[in-house]
C-alpha cells in the first residue's frame, strides 16, 4: 500500500517535471527563432560577402580586417562614442542633483511621484516625434530656440546653425538624449538613495558633517553598484545610438556625416548602399558586440577591484 | 497526457513551419532558378492564350492583379486599367522610393508571391535582375522580343540583365535637354534657333563664355549650379570592376565652381521658390550666404521670400536656361505664367538621361498572364501611349510609334517647337553604358567633393583624395588608380 503511494507521488511528480518543460517550450522557440537564429546567422553571415540575395560565398576573415582598416567606421564610432560622452555626463549629473535635492531631509519636497513621472515622460514618446519637435524648435531661421536667443542678443544677424554645424549638431543630439533619459537614471539613483538607512544620516548629522561631505561619503558610495548598472546600461544603449541621428542627419548623417554613428555605417552597409554588403554589415555588428562586451567587462572589473 | 500530446504535435508543427520560411529565404531565387521555373510553369498555359490578339484577350482579363510602384503613374494607369476591364481587380502599393528596394529584398526575399507587377529605377534594375525578381521576359508566353524595335532604344536595353534577357519595359522616356528663353537668347545672342543655341551648350567651355556673356548683359545663364546634373559625365563611374574617374568629371567640377564663385547663377537653388520663379520672369539674385535662406527669409516659401528678398538682394535678373529631363516639361508648364511661349528647348554638352520607371513581372507572381497583359497595354499599346500623353499632360512615350505619331504636335509653351520629335532625337544618342549599379552611392560622394571645393572648404587636390579614400572604404572591390593625372584648372 504504501509502496504504491510513494510510486503514485513519484508519477506524479515527474508529470509536473514534463509539464513544466511544456510551458517554457513557446519562450523557448520564440527565443531560438528571433533571437539565437538571428545572432548566430549574422556570425554566419560576417564571414561570407552576402549581398542580400543568392547564396553567401566565404570570404575568411576578410570583412573583419576591413573594418578594423576602416578609417570611416572608426569616425562613426568616435562620433558615438562623443555624443554618448557628453550625454551620459549630463544625464548623470543632472539626475545626481535632483536626487540630490529630493532626498534631502531639509527641504522635503512633497509630490515626489508626480515630479518622477513629468522627468520620465520623454522617454515614452517616439523618437520620430521627438526628432520632428527638436528639428522645427532648432531650425536656424524660424526656430523657437533661436528666436529666444536673439531677444536676450545671442546670435542677432547670425543665428546658431544647429543642424548644419557638425559641432552643434552633435552637442544638440546630446542634449536631446539627456532630456529624454535624465528622468531615468534620475529613479533609479533615487531609489538607490531611498534604499540607504537612514540612520547613517541622522548619525551624520549628529556629527556635524555638512551636506557636500554627507553626499561624498555616505550617499555616492553606497550608490555605486546602482551607479555602474545605469551607466553601463547607457552605455550600451548609446553606442547602438541610432534612431534620433539617422532621422535628423539621413543616412549619412549629415551635416558633415558629423551624426554618423556606428549603428548608422552598419545600416548603411546593410540596407542603403547598391549592391548591399550584408556581410561587411554584419562584421560591424560583431566589432561593435565585442567592443561593448570589453568596455562592460573592464567596467565591471574596476569596480570589483575597487570594493 | 492527451493534451501534451496536442501541444506537442502543435508547437512542433510551428517550428517545423517557421524554420521552413527560413530555409526559404536563403533560397531566394538567384536568375537561372528563376527563369527555368516559371517558364516550366507556363509553357503549358502558352499554347492557349498565346494564339489570342491583345485585343481579344483584353475583353476577357480577369483577376486580382497587384503592383508595387514608388511612383503615382502606375496608380493612375492601374485604375484607368482596372475601368476599361471591369473583370479585374487593380491594387496598387505605393512605397517611397528611398524604401523600394528594401521592400523588393525582404518582400521577395522572403517568397512573399503576392506582388505581380514590380518596378524600378534605372540604376535599381541590375541588382534586382541579379536578384532574380523579374521574370524573364523573353520565354514563352511573353516573347517580348517579338516586340523589340518598338519601343526606343536606349530604354528597351536598359530592361536586360546581363545576359541580355528582356527583364523589365518603360513607358517613358527621360533624355535631358537644355530649356531656354528664345527672347533673351535673341536679344543676347542673335539667334533664337535651337541649333544654334544648342551650340552655346555644345561644351562647358562655351556653356562658361555663354555665362560671362549673359551677366554682361545683364541676365543669368542659370538659376542654379545643379543644371548640369544630368549632363555631368561621358563615361560610367565604374569600368571592369575599376573607379573611372575622368578628365570629363574634374571639367564638370571646375565649371560648377565657377558657375559658383564668379557669381553666374542666381543662387536659387534647384526646386526652391526662386528657382520656380525664375522660369516666369525676374527673380532677386541671391549670394552664397543667403541661397539657403536667412532667419527671416524662406527660400522654400513663395510668399515669405517675395515678402522678404529685397533685404538680402539689391538686384534682379531674368535666369536664360534650366537644365531638366523630358519630364521638366512638366515643371516648365506649371511655372512658366506670362513666358509662356518664348521657351525653346536645345541639347546639351552630352546626351544624359534621368530617371525613369521600369516595370516587369515578378517571378514569384501567381497572376503572371495578366501582370503581361498590363505591361503590353501600357509600354506597347498606341492607344494608352496617346491616353497617357493626354492625362499626364505631356510625358514622353517610349513607344516609338507613337511619338512618331505625335512628332509634329507643337507645344505652345515652347513657341510651337515640335518636343516629342526633338526628344526621341536625344533618347537616340544615348549610351547606357554609362549607367551602373554604382552611380548613386559615387555620384553622392562626387557631389559632396564638388561642394567642398566651391564652398572653398577643401582644395581640388585635398576633395579628390578624399574622394577616393570614401570609394575605396564603400566599395573595396574596386581598384582605384589614384595616380591618374587630370588637369585641375
Amino acid at each position: 500500500m504504501a509502496e504504491t503511494a510513494a510510486k503514485v507521488k513519484k508519477n506524479r511528480k515527474r508529470n509536473y517535471n514534463n509539464t513544466a518543460y511544456l510551458f517554457v517550450l513557446p519562450f523557448v522557440i520564440v527565443f531560438c527563432i528571433f533571437s539565437v537564429y538571428p545572432v548566430l546567422r549574422t556570425l554566419q553571415l560576417s564571414f561570407t560577402n552576402y549581398k542580400g540575395f543568392g547564396d553567401p560565398e566565404f570570404a575568411g576573415l576578410a570583412n573583419y580586417q576591413r573594418v578594423i582598416t576602416d578609417k570611416y567606421f572608426w569616425t562613426s564610432l568616435w562620433n558615438t562614442i562623443r555624443i554618448w560622452g557628453v550625454n551620459i555626463v549630463l544625464q548623470l549629473g543632472l539626475a545626481f542633483l535632483l536626487t540630490i535635492v529630493f532626498s534631502d531631509i531639509k527641504y522635503k519636497i512633497r509630490g515626489l511621484a508626480v515630479f518622477r513621472a513629468v522627468y520620465y515622460l520623454p522617454g515614452i514618446i517616439s523618437v520620430t516625434s521627438i526628432a520632428f519637435l527638436f528639428k522645427t524648435l532648432l531650425d536656424w531661421r524660424y526656430g523657437t530656440v533661436n528666436q529666444l536667443l536673439a531677444k536676450i542678443g545671442i546670435g542677432v544677424g547670425n543665428p546658431i546653425n544647429w543642424w548644419g554645424e557638425p559641432t552643434a549638431a552633435s552637442l544638440a543630439i546630446s542634449v536631446i538624449q539627456t532630456w529624454m533619459w535624465f528622468g531615468n537614471s534620475f529613479i533609479m539613483l533615487m531609489a538607490g538613495v531611498q534604499g540607504i538607512n537612514s540612520d547613517y544620516f541622522e548619525a551624520a548629522a549628529i556629527d556635524g558633517c555638512g551636506r557636500w561631505k554627507r553626499f561624498t561619503k555616505i550617499t555616492l558610495p553606497l550608490l555605486k553598484p546602482i551607479l555602474l548598472y545605469v551607466t553601463i546600461t547607457s552605455l550600451i544603449g548609446g553606442m547602438q545610438m541610432f534612431d534620433l541621428p539617422f532621422l535628423i542627419g539621413t543616412v549619412n548623417g549629415n551635416p558633415s556625416g558629423a551624426l554618423q554613428t556606428a549603428i548608422m555605417y552598419l545600416y548603411k552597409f546593410g540596407f542603403a548602399l547598391r549592391p548591399k554588403q550584408v556581410g561587411y554589415a554584419a562584421a560591424i555588428a560583431y566589432v561593435l558586440f565585442l567592443l561593448i562586451l570589453v568596455v562592460s567587462i573592464i567596467q565591471l572589473k574596476l569596480n570589483n577591484k575597487e570594493e | 497526457m492527451k493534451m501534451k500530446k496536442v501541444m506537442a504535435l502543435v508547437l512542433a508543427s510551428l517550428m517545423t513551419v517557421s524554420l521552413a520560411a527560413c530555409g526559404e529565404s536563403t533560397d531566394a531565387p538567384t536568375s537561372t532558378d528563376a527563369g527555368t521555373t516559371s517558364t516550366d510553369a507556363s509553357t503549358e498555359e502558352a499554347s492557349t492564350t498565346d494564339d489570342a490578339s491583345t485585343e481579344e484577350a483584353a475583353t476577357e482579363l480577369s483577376g486580382k492583379l497587384t503592383i508595387w510602384t514608388f511612383t503615382d503613374d502606375l496608380k493612375t494607369a492601374g485604375e484607368y486599367f482596372q475601368e476599361l476591364n471591369p473583370n479585374v481587380e487593380v491594387e496598387v502599393v505605393v512605397t517611397a522610393t528611398a524604401d523600394y528596394p528594401t521592400k523588393l529584398d525582404t518582400g521577395l526575399g522572403a517568397g512573399d508571391s503576392s506582388a505581380d507587377i514590380i518596378v524600378g529605377e534605372p540604376q535599381m534594375l541590375e541588382p534586382f535582375f541579379e536578384a532574380g525578381y523579374f521574370e524573364d521576359l523573353d520565354a514563352a508566353p511573353y516573347n517580348a522580343q517579338d516586340y523589340a524595335g518598338q519601343i526606343v532604344d536606349y530604354v528597351w536595353e536598359k530592361g536586360q540583365d546581363a545576359d541580355g534577357h528582356q527583364r523589365a519595359i518603360s513607358y517613358q522616356i527621360t533624355p535631358a535637354g537644355f530649356f531656354y528663353r528664345r527672347d533673351i537668347a535673341t536679344e543676347v545672342f542673335g539667334t533664337d534657333d535651337p541649333e544654334e543655341i544648342g551650340k552655346l551648350f555644345s561644351s562647358y567651355d562655351s556653356i562658361l563664355g555663354a555665362g560671362e556673356t549673359l551677366k554682361a548683359a545683364g541676365y543669368r545663364i542659370f538659376a542654379s549650379d545643379g543644371e548640369l546634373q544630368y549632363v555631368s559625365g561621358d563615361e560610367a563611374w565604374v569600368v571592369d570592376e575599376a573607379l573611372n574617374l575622368t578628365q570629363y568629371r574634374i571639367d564638370y567640377m571646375n565649371l560648377v565652381v565657377q558657375l559658383y564663385q564668379q557669381d553666374l547663377t542666381a543662387y536659387a537653388a534647384q526646386w526652391t521658390a526662386p528657382w520656380y520663379q525664375a522660369m516666369s520672369g525676374p527673380v532677386p539674385i541671391l549670394s552664397a550666404e543667403t541661397m539657403w535662406g536667412t532667419d527671416d527669409m524662406n527660400v522654400w516659401d513663395a510668399e515669405n521670400f517675395n515678402e522678404n528678398a529685397a533685404n538680402y538682394s539689391d538686384e534682379t535678373a531674368e535666369v536664360f536656361a534650366f537644365g531638366l529631363p523630358s519630364w521638366g516639361v512638366l515643371t516648365m508648364r506649371d511655372n512658366v505664367g506670362e513666358t509662356s511661349g518664348s521657351w525653346g528647348v536645345c541639347s546639351g554638352p552630352a546626351y544624359g538621361f534621368g530617371g525613369g520607371t521600369y516595370i516587369g513581372i515578378s517571378s514569384l507572381s501567381e497572376n503572371k498572364e495578366l501582370a503581361w497583359e498590363f505591361i503590353k497595354w501600357f509600354c506597347l499599346n498606341e492607344e494608352t501611349s496617346d491616353w497617357w500623353i493626354e492625362v499626364s499632360e505631356g510625358d514622353t512615350p517610349s513607344l516609338i510609334s507613337a511619338l512618331e505619331k505625335h512628332a509634329d504636335d507643337e507645344n505652345e509653351v515652347y513657341g510651337g517647337q515640335k518636343l516629342f520629335a526633338f526628344w526621341l532625337e536625344q533618347a537616340q544618342g544615348i549610351d547606357l553604358d554609362r549607367v551602373t549599379q554604382y552611380d548613386t552611392a559615387i555620384g553622392d560622394l562626387w557631389g559632396n567633393a564638388i561642394t567642398a571645393v566651391k564652398e572653398g572648404t577643401s582644395s581640388k587636390e585635398d576633395a579628390i583624395n578624399e574622394f577616393y579614400d570614401q570609394v575605396a572604404a564603400t566599395y573595396p572591390n574596386l581598384t582605384i588608380d589614384r595616380e591618374k593625372e587630370f588637369v585641375l584648372d
